[in-house]
């Protein structure tokens, strides 16, 4: 689905490893009855390769692309720095859940002070890191796979309306303008006024909020 | 291998020294299922190692230096590299290692493994083979055990009364020669509980 965070990952790796593939958007709100047989409970993304192999849950989609394809790889080849990123991710597994908590706040009109206040939080966890570190991006001073994995949710924090949680944390800001320079972030940029358009039409329960934006 | 048996460390210790060479340090609970996890794995793949036990009602100031978050199992090797999460300290001693590789090479069994591991209750019911890697023993059945020995010594054992192969599967794990060599005390683990339910101090030294 085009404005799915998670699938947002997997195809960021696609790009970023240069994978031919295709995409198949789901209606999210209106599954095809066959897409059980991808996926157990309907979730999206799903890899399925030309030997009906099926991959599902994004971070082990994305470890089997770079297992399984050549090229560039995104996790290091260190087994402990290999750690070093699935150690990162942990700390980052409350971000999605709050991200999405503000987001249905503000569109129902709810207050949200304490949901910002705790994102607000787990960024300084994340500012922390960078700090110590003393390195632009998660895994160092080049882009990887911790970085993708990261970014769809801090692409999402302008059109969500709570850009201001990044106030305090100028590393992070940093991070964020560098992830922009990436080729691959930049290459799947998805456009604002695109993204609103969807978030509208997604509010108001429309089954056609998922095509917004598509000519055809 | 040393330490399994020692008194746990409580606030107010000595931190311990760096890992000597040639060995890797793991802080662990005699009790604790995650870190059980972790032990498994080094005994299944022969990785020399000592054990330094944490009281986890009473932690030591200087294991959240080990660990930000104060939890066990947390790796400790000779180069004062940390790694924590059970799951991660699992998968990183399996690519440090030589030996008998416990995860598959293939890029899209591991992704297997890993899938189950996310959802092995949802597959249990669907799966055809004995273990939960396929037909033979591997990493996500060690991950896994620690929760159903448990459950026999509990005796919450009806909850596996309906899924006879689960049963099956428990009685499989018993012959492994990594799991029956850490095979959990009964009367030690119901102990234990008693004295942690109650908040006790001394509940992770139980038996010492």
């Amino acid at each position: 689905m085009r404005f799915c965070p998670y699938a947002h990952r997997t195809r960021l790796v696609l790009r970023a490893k240069g994978i031919r593939h295709e995409v198949i958007n789901i209606n999210l709100r209106n599954k095809p009855e066959w897409y059980y047989t991808k996926h157990p409970f309907g979730q999206i993304p799903v890899l399925e390769n030309s030997k009906c192999q099926l991959i599902y849950e994004s971070v082990i989609a994305c470890e089997y692309l770079d297992d399984a394809y050549p090229g560039r790889k995104l996790y290091p080849y260190d087994p402990y720095e290999r750690a070093r990123q699935k150690m990162l991710l942990e700390l980052f597994y409350k971000v999605p859940h709050l991200t999405k908590e503000c987001l249905v706040a503000l569109r129902c009109g709810r207050e949200c002070a304490d949901l910002k206040l705790a994102l607000r939080q787990e960024f300084c966890n994340l500012e922390e890191i960078l700090g110590y570190q003393n390195t632009i991006f998660f895994g160092g001073d080049c882009i990887s796979m911790i970085d993708y994995l990261f970014w769809p949710w801090f692409e999402r924090l302008d059109v969500y309306g709570i850009a201001d949680c990044l106030n305090h944390t100028p590393a992070l800001r940093l991070w964020t303008a560098a992830m922009k320079q990436d080729p691959t972030v930049c290459a799947l940029l998805i456009d604002k006024n695109i993204f609103l358009g969807f978030l509208n039409l997604y509010f108001q329960n429309n089954p056609d909020a998922f095509d917004y934006g598509l000519t055809c | 291998m040393s330490g399994a048996s020692a008194r746990s460390l409580a606030k107010g210790s000595a931190p311990p020294g760096p890992v000597p060479e040639g060995l890797i340090r793991v802080y662990s609970m005699r009790f604790c299922p995650f870190a059980q996890r972790t032990l498994l794995v080094l005994k299944a793949k022969g990785i020399r190692h000592e054990i330094i036990n944490i009281n986890l009602k009473n932690k030591p100031e200087w294991f959240f230096k080990k660990n930000p978050f104060g939890l066990v199992p947390v790796l400790e090797n000779s180069q004062g590299q940390l790694i924590y999460e059970s799951a991660i300290t699992c998968e990183y001693l399996d690519e440090a290692y030589p030996g008998k590789k416990l995860l598959p090479d293939d890029p899209y069994e591991k992704a297997c493994q890993k899938m189950v591991f996310e959802l092995f209750s949802k597959v249990l019911t669907n799966k055809k083979t004995t273990f939960f890697g396929g037909s033979s023993l591997s990493m996500t059945d060690y991950l896994i055990w620690p929760w159903f020995e448990r459950l026999e010594i509990l005796e919450l054992n009806d909850c596996v009364d309906h899924t006879p192969k689960l049963k099956l599967w428990m009685a499989a794990m018993r012959q492994d020669p990594a799991v029956s060599a850490l095979l959990t005390d009964p009367k030690a683990l119901r102990g234990f509980f008693n004295l942690y339910l109650q908040n006790s101090p001394e509940a992770c030294d139980y038996g010492l």
